[in-house]
C-alpha cells in the first residue's frame, strides 16, 4: 500500500546507468549483466521510501552515502533484493516496487547519494533498468492540518455534573437541535430573488430610494 | 336493445355518460390528490377538493376566494415533505396569478395578495400577530409590487418554518421550566438561548464542517454543562424568572435576525 506521503517525492538527479563489463567496453560486444545508477540529492534527506518501476531487473543492491559528522560514508542498505523470482521468466519484470525504511539494513538518515546496483544474470533480456525512481522523505512530526478547536472539547468532562433540579439535558438539547435545524432550513432556502423594488429598467432610481 | 331507442331521446350507455362529462378523469384526479396529501379526514378533504374545483370553474373568483383556496392548497403538505410542498406552492402561485394582466416580462403575485397570504399563513400556523409582525416586516412586499415565484416560495416556506420554530421554542420553555405553572429561571433561559445563539453563529465554512461544529455545541453534554455553570445550588428559587412570552420573543428574534429582508 502506498504511503500517504507519496505525493512529496524529493527532487533528485538521476544519472544515466553505467554498465560494468569485463574487458574493453568498445571491443567486447557482450551484453552487460550489471548496471549502476547514482542518484544525487540536493540536500541530506531522511528516506522513508524508495519507489520505482522495474524493467527486467532481477536483483537490486542499494548503497547509500551518508553525511556523518562532516565525512561521507558509504553503507549498504539493501543487498541482492530479489525483484524477479526467476530471472529468465517474466514474473516481476514490470512490477512497481517500494523499499521502506524498515526493510533497510541501516538507518537511511542524512543521505546525500543513493547508488542502485542492478543485476540481471539471465541472457534472455536485451536490456534491463529501473524507471520512475522516487525518493520519499520521512513525514514531519508536526501535523500539517490544523485540528479545529471544537474537536478538543468533545471528550466529556471527567467529574459528573450536579444536575439535581436542573431540566433534563437530553430534552433541552433535542429541542435546541430542532430549532437550530429549522433555522438552517430557512437560511438554506433563501434565494437571491428580489422584487426589484428599487430597479427602474434594471438600474437604481435615486428618487425611489428616498421614499422607503 | 330495443328499449334504448325511445322516440327522440338517445339514452347513452354507461361508458359514454362517464366519458362525456369527464367524470372518470375528475375522479382519477381527486384520488391522486388524496393519495398525495394523505389527510386525516379523507371525506372532508374530498368535499373541499370538489368544492374548490367547482368554484374555480366559475369566472371572476374574488380575491378573497383565491387567497383562501391558495391557503387550503398550502395546508395539504408539511414543509418537510419537500416535493409535495413545492407542488402545492406552485399550485397556490398559479391560483393567485390568475387574472393578473401580464405586463411585458413581469409576472407574479400582486404584493397585496402576497402580504395577505403571509399574514394568514402565520395566523393559521398558530402565531400571534405580535410574534409574526417582525418577520412579516422583513419579508412582505408593498401593495403595488409584483412578487416572482422564487420569492413567493421562499416567503411561504419561511412562514411555515417559523411557525414550527415557535412551537418548538414553546416546548423548550416547558422543558426548562421546573413546573408547568411556575415560570422558568431567568439565568437558565438565558443559558439555553445563548447555547442556541452560539450554534447559529458558527463561522462560515464548508457545510459539513459547520454542521459538525454546531452540533458539538448543542450536544446534551454541552447543554448540561452550560446549565450547571449558571446554576449554583444555593441560589435556586431565589433568582429572577422569565415568562413564556419573553422567552418566545427572544427565540423568535434569533430566527428573524437571519431572515433576509425583501427588497
Amino acid at each position: 500500500m502506498r504511503s500517504v506521503m507519496s505525493a512529496n517525492a524529493v527532487s533528485c538527479t538521476i544519472k544515466s546507468p553505467v554498465a560494468l563489463q569485463i574487458g574493453d567496453a568498445v571491443s567486447d560486444s557482450s551484453r552487460p549483466g550489471v548496471y549502476i545508477t547514482d542518484i544525487t540529492l540536493a540536500e541530506p534527506v531522511n528516506i522513508q521510501e524508495i519507489s520505482f518501476k522495474n524493467y527486467y531487473t532481477a536483483y537490486l543492491t542499494v548503497r547509500l552515502q551518508r553525511r556523518e559528522d562532516g565525512s561521507a560514508k558509504w553503507v549498504t542498505c539493501l543487498r541482492n533484493y530479489c525483484l524477479m523470482s526467476n530471472p529468465h521468466a517474466e514474473d516481476g519484470s514490470h512490477d512497481y516496487f517500494s523499499i521502506y525504511r524498515h526493510q533497510m539494513l541501516t538507518e537511511p538518515d542524512n543521505v546525500t547519494t543513493v547508488r542502485l546496483i542492478l543485476r540481471q544474470p539471465s541472457s534472455e533480456w536485451l536490456n534491463f533498468s529501473i524507471e520512475e525512481i522516487n525518493i520519499h522523505p520521512c513525514a514531519k512530526e508536526d501535523s500539517e492540518r490544523d485540528v479545529p478547536a471544537w474537536i478538543s472539547t468533545l471528550t466529556p468532562v471527567e467529574e459528573p455534573l450536579d444536575l439535581n433540579g436542573l431540566p433534563d439535558p437530553e430534552t433541552v438539547s433535542s429541542s435546541i437541535q430542532q430549532m437550530w435545524a429549522l433555522t438552517e432550513i430557512m437560511q438554506a432556502s433563501q434565494t437571491a430573488a428580489s422584487i426589484g423594488r428599487f430597479d427602474v429598467e434594471g438600474s437604481y432610481d435615486v428618487k425611489l430610494l428616498s421614499y422607503t | 336493445m330495443a328499449e334504448k331507442r325511445r322516440a327522440g331521446v338517445a339514452i347513452m350507455s354507461d361508458e359514454q355518460l362517464l366519458s362525456q362529462a369527464g367524470v372518470s378523469a375528475l375522479l382519477r384526479g381527486a384520488l391522486l390528490r388524496l393519495l398525495e396529501c394523505r389527510p386525516e379526514d379523507p371525506v372532508g378533504f374530498l368535499a373541499e377538493h370538489f368544492a374548490h374545483l367547482s368554484s374555480e370553474a366559475e369566472d371572476g373568483a374574488s380575491e378573497r376566494q383565491s387567497v383562501s383556496r391558495a391557503l387550503w392548497h398550502l395546508s395539504l403538505a408539511h414543509h418537510s415533505h419537500r416535493s409535495a410542498f413545492n407542488n402545492n406552492v406552485r399550485v397556490a402561485y398559479e391560483l393567485l396569478t390568475q387574472g393578473v394582466p401580464r405586463r411585458l416580462g413581469v409576472g407574479g403575485v400582486r404584493g397585496r395578495l402576497y402580504s395577505e397570504m403571509l399574514r394568514c399563513l402565520c395566523s393559521e400556523g398558530g402565531l400571534s400577530g405580535s410574534t409574526a409582525a417582525p418577520l412579516l416586516r422583513r419579508i412582505q412586499s408593498h401593495d403595488y409590487e409584483s412578487v416572482p415565484f422564487e420569492l413567493f416560495r421562499q416567503g411561504v416556506l419561511t412562514c411555515a418554518v417559523f411557525a414550527d420554530y415557535i412551537r418548538k421554542s414553546q416546548c423548550l420553555y416547558a422543558a426548562v421550566a421546573s413546573a408547568p405553572d411556575r415560570p422558568a429561571e431567568r439565568t437558565l433561559c438565558q443559558a439555553v438561548l445563548s447555547t442556541l445563539r452560539e450554534a447559529l453563529e458558527t463561522a462560515d465554512g464548508a457545510d459539513v464542517a459547520r454542521y459538525l461544529e454546531a452540533s458539538a455545541k448543542i450536544s446534551p453534554a454541552k447543554v448540561a454543562q452550560a446549565m450547571a455553570e449558571v446554576q449554583p445550588r444555593a441560589q435556586r428559587h431565589d433568582g429572577l424568572t422569565m415568562d413564556a412570552q419573553e422567552f418566545e420573543d427572544a427565540a423568535a428574534a434569533l430566527f428573524i435576525a437571519r431572515v433576509r429582508t425583501v427588497s
